[in-house]
């Protein structure tokens, strides 16, 4: 890609990291710094020593902290909704990473509040201070230089969080160099992705490092070594005391400023992103080639129907169902039958399949054998680990007779219903990974959209590939049930079945990804 | 001003219990320097805690100023009300300052205003006051980290005296200092308390102190005070520990056949010529092995170690002069090889055998 394509991919990327990471930032410290201060409190020895509090709060934390953040990010899904309305997005993707936070700032926290000397506890109880004057006029403020260094740590590690965002169409830097650098083998976007983000965590570190620098000046005694000579000097004029204190006044307005003014133009351009035009059709769509088809249409022919598209990737295939389901987004396109079929089983879901557009054909390849004869006893198969992806890899191994299902596996069948192996090994990959494994493995099944991320040609380099006809694997453009007669709705269905689209997809993709226009077939 | 009866603290760990206080009786008198000296692990850090009750006594009474600090409520470290209010009238000046780095001296000073809750203006201007008094005014806007031990010492001062306080509590106030700062840091305390009318009870592990201000004293030793009173009290009781600590004198007899006597002058007496009235009146001849002079609480007190010729029994009506004479009069049981004392001295016999 050149830079020219790169740049505005790099520049939303870096304002969704920023508006995620700026948010949930904020979120961390409103909730992790109670937390913190809680935890010190109620600890053996504090002054509101309480190991039943202690220890429910402590357990809560270090579940939090031990909970993988991709899994955080799946499991609070209902929670997120319930919360901001929505399931998908920037403002979706704060919610976890917020609630990430707040348990490891509220460690950070804790840490710093210890490190007090515990005589100036002491020292503030002798006055006559209760509780709260302990915590905000000793503990608090003697901690501050450690709380903006911990702070500074939570925003790197969710930095490093939010490249996961982009499993709920968050967005952001590392979810660019994910979706192009990973998965579609744009090596330059992902160089560009991650000396973006050296950049920013780089950015981060300095600016925290010098809050901390100010906080602590004339603070420690290093410092007052030299202060203190200053000092010796100034002792007979005030004025040098007096302006070294305005020269500090001055620094930290300059930091309270700016904490105030970045969450400030954060909200800012949340209100900006929120406000979307109601004729806008908001679609989900994998990267490729769904988002890639749709932007030919959105470029090149819906302008001239009326329509205007908003088109949201996502690398995920649970998300875009539910945000279909919740209405927050218009219509997806990213799926097939057997898989709908599935998820709307088991998630009771109500989403219906509106127009097939085209089929990936899953493919059987190899850097290893040139021919499917090359394939027997002894050799290992990558699959897809998926339900509906693996069934199809093993019925097209079957079709092939390089394996044997036993009588009746349905479409979802798994490694348990193949009646004869033929002494092949089988490794079961996120079907993202599966091409990355090829040259590991002696062969392996690569959905379509996949393999073409990763050269490969289904035309030309499978060993073996589906058909077209009858074929039920078929992607298509999905709404909620209801939604199908919105005019919007049918408009793209049209367009998307029309010619242009149909060259667009042969000139394309050369035969990887084949037009299946037409009803979805029950 | 400050009593205590039968204060008792018992630490309880898992499988292990640490009695810091067994029954301690205090009387500290309005307007008094009252010294509590004892090693560490004493219980003296314990006992001036318990006063404001920073820890609560596990039995016993407070009472500061007729108030029963005891009986206030307050649960565990959480204090009450009354309890913060009572402690507001008590300063309290520690080892390590605890001032806070992050305010300047002067709002180090501002702080317990804070808390009784004066407004900014008249905090500001009391705090300018009290840094005034202890010699401060001009550093009050550096951080404390600039000053020395001595100054830091000083601003604790400062704002222990903030809240008005009748009582000054000093936790070894002097112990991180150097001897001289020690002095100035002792003077102060002196001045305020002759200014202020200031009840002052003060631990400390150095006699130095003792000797410098205080009134009176007590020693403390695993968790007990096994001596107490005013200072001229304790040098004229006869065998008394603290008295020898604090003006310990030194020195060996010649030979095995002498009595050995510890002399303690004070009052009238230190202009008296006791020593050649004595050499004189008996016709014996006196060496001097050791002797001492110092200030005690403006009144000169000294201590000398003199050999007599001959055995206790030789020397019974010389020392009856002595103790005539308004002396107090301590024979020392003093081997004459090593200045050991006297605990170790029949090994030391032994072992020359």
């Amino acid at each position: 890609m050149s830079w020219s394509e790169i740049q505005p991919l790099l520049f939303q990327g870096f304002w969704d990291t920023l508006y995620m990471v700026g948010w949930s930032t904020l979120i961390a410290l409103v909730g992790g710094l109670p937390i913190g201060v809680l935890l010190v409190l109620t600890d053996k020895g504090g002054m509101l020593h309480n190991a039943l509090v202690n220890k429910v709060v402590g357990a809560i934390v270090n579940v939090g902290r031990s909970l993988p953040f991709i899994i955080l990010l799946i499991a609070l899904i209902p929670f997120t909704r319930f919360v901001v309305g929505q399931s998908v997005g920037s403002t979706a993707a704060v919610v976890p990473l917020a609630i990430g936070a707040i348990p490891f700032f509220a460690r950070l926290v804790e840490t710093a509040i210890r490190e007090v000397d515990r005589g100036l506890v002491e020292a503030v109880q002798a006055m006559g201070g209760g509780t709260p004057t302990v915590v905000f006029k000793a503990l608090l403020p003697q901690a501050l230089p450690s709380l903006v260094a911990g702070l500074t740590t939570t925003v790197i590690v969710l930095i490093g969080y939010s490249a996961m965002a982009g499993t709920v169409g968050g967005g952001g830097l590392g979810s660019v160099a994910v979706q192009y650098g990973y998965q579609r083998f744009e090596t330059s976007v992902m160089i560009a992705t991650v000396v973006a983000l050296i950049v920013i965590v780089t950015v981060v570190q300095i600016i925290g490092d010098a809050v901390v620098r100010l906080l602590a000046a004339g603070r420690e005694g290093a410092a007052a070594g030299r202060e203190g000579s200053a000092a010796g000097r100034g002792a007979a004029a005030d004025g040098g005391a007096g302006k070294r204190l305005a020269r500090l006044g001055r620094g930290r307005g300059v930091a309270l400023a700016a904490a105030v003014v970045l969450p400030l133009a954060l909200i800012g351009y949340g209100i900006g992103q929120s406000g979307g035009d109601k004729q806008t059709l908001r679609i989900a769509a994998s990267p490729t080639p769904h988002a890639e088809i749709l932007e030919y249409v959105e470029k090149n022919l819906a302008e001239k129907e009326g329509i205007d598209l908003d088109i949201r990737k996502f690398n995920d295939y649970v998300v875009p169902n539910t945000a279909t389901e919740s209405g927050e987004v218009d219509a997806n396109f990213f799926q097939h039958k057997p898989y709908l079929d599935d998820f709307n089983n088991k998630n009771d879901t109500h989403i219906v399949p509106v127009v097939n557009v085209e089929l990936e054909p899953l493919g059987l390849y190899s850097k290893k054998v040139g021919s499917l004869r090359g394939l027997g006893s002894g050799d290992t198969v990558a699959v897809p680990n998926d339900s509906t992806n693996e069934g199809r890899a093993l019925h097209l191994l079957a079709k092939h007779g390089l394996i044997e299902l036993k009588p009746g596996a349905g479409q979802e069948a798994t490694l348990g219903d193949i009646a004869d192996k033929k002494g092949l090994t089988f490794k079961e990959l996120e079907a993202a990974a599966v091409p990355r494994a090829l040259d590991d493995v002696d062969a392996a099944v690569v959905n379509g959209n996949y393999a073409v991320d990763a050269d490969l040609n289904p035309a030309k380099d499978a060993l073996a590939a589906e058909k077209v006809e009858g074929n039920p694997y078929a992607n298509f453009l999905a709404v909620k049930d209801g939604e199908q007669d919105d005019p919007r709705i049918r408009k793209l269905a049209k367009l998307l079945n029309s010619p242009q689209v149909e060259e667009f997809i042969e000139k394309k993709y050369k035969g990887a990804i084949e037009p299946a226009f037409g009803h979805v077939g029950s | 001003m400050i009593t205590t009866t039968d204060l008792t603290k018992v630490y309880r760990t898992p499988g292990r219990e640490v009695t810091a206080l067994d029954g301690v009786d205090l009387h500290v008198g309005e307007g008094e320097v009252f010294g509590v000296v004892g090693q560490s692990g004493a219980g003296k850090s314990s006992l001036i805690r318990c006063v404001n009750l920073l820890e609560r006594p596990t039995s016993g009474t407070v009472t500061v100023d007729g108030q029963e600090l005891t009986a206030l409520a307050g649960s565990g470290k959480r204090a009450g009300k009354e309890l913060r209010r009572a402690r507001a009238r008590i300063g309290m000046v520690f080892q390590h300052f605890n001032l806070l780095s992050s305010r300047t001296v002067l709002g180090n000073v501002e702080l317990p205003l804070e808390i009784l809750g004066h407004s900014g203006h008249e905090r500001t201007r009391k705090a300018h006051e009290l840094l005034e008094l202890v010699g401060l005014g001009e550093h009050a806007k550096v951080h404390p980290a600039q000053l020395s031990g001595g100054q830091k010492q000083r601003v604790g001062i400062a704002r222990a005296l903030a809240g008005d306080p009748k009582v000054l509590l000093s936790d070894e106030a002097t112990s991180a200092l150097d001897p001289e700062t020690t002095r100035s840091v002792l003077q102060l305390l002196r001045d305020l308390k002759e200014q202020l009318g200031l009840t002052v009870l003060l631990i400390t592990h150095e006699m130095e102190v003792v000797k410098a201000v205080c009134d009176s004293a007590a020693l403390m030793k695993s968790g007990r005070i096994t001596e107490s009173g005013t200072v001229p009290e304790l040098l004229a009781t006869p065998g008394s520990e603290l008295a020898r600590e604090l003006f310990p004198v030194g020195g060996t007899p010649s030979a095995d056949d002498r009595t050995v006597v510890d002399v303690t002058f004070h009052g009238e007496t230190t202009t008296e010529p006791v020593i050649s009235k004595l050499s004189r009146t008996y016709n014996v001849d006196i060496s001097i092995l050791g002797a001492a002079m110092d200030t005690v609480a403006g009144k000169q007190v000294g201590r000398m170690r003199i050999e007599l010729p001959g055995s206790f029994d030789d020397n019974v009506v010389p020392i009856g002069f002595l103790r005539e004479q308004g002396l107090t009069v301590d024979v020392a049981d003093v081997a004459p090889v090593a200045a050991e004392p006297q605990d170790n001295a029949g090994l030391v016999k032994e072992g020359a055998k």
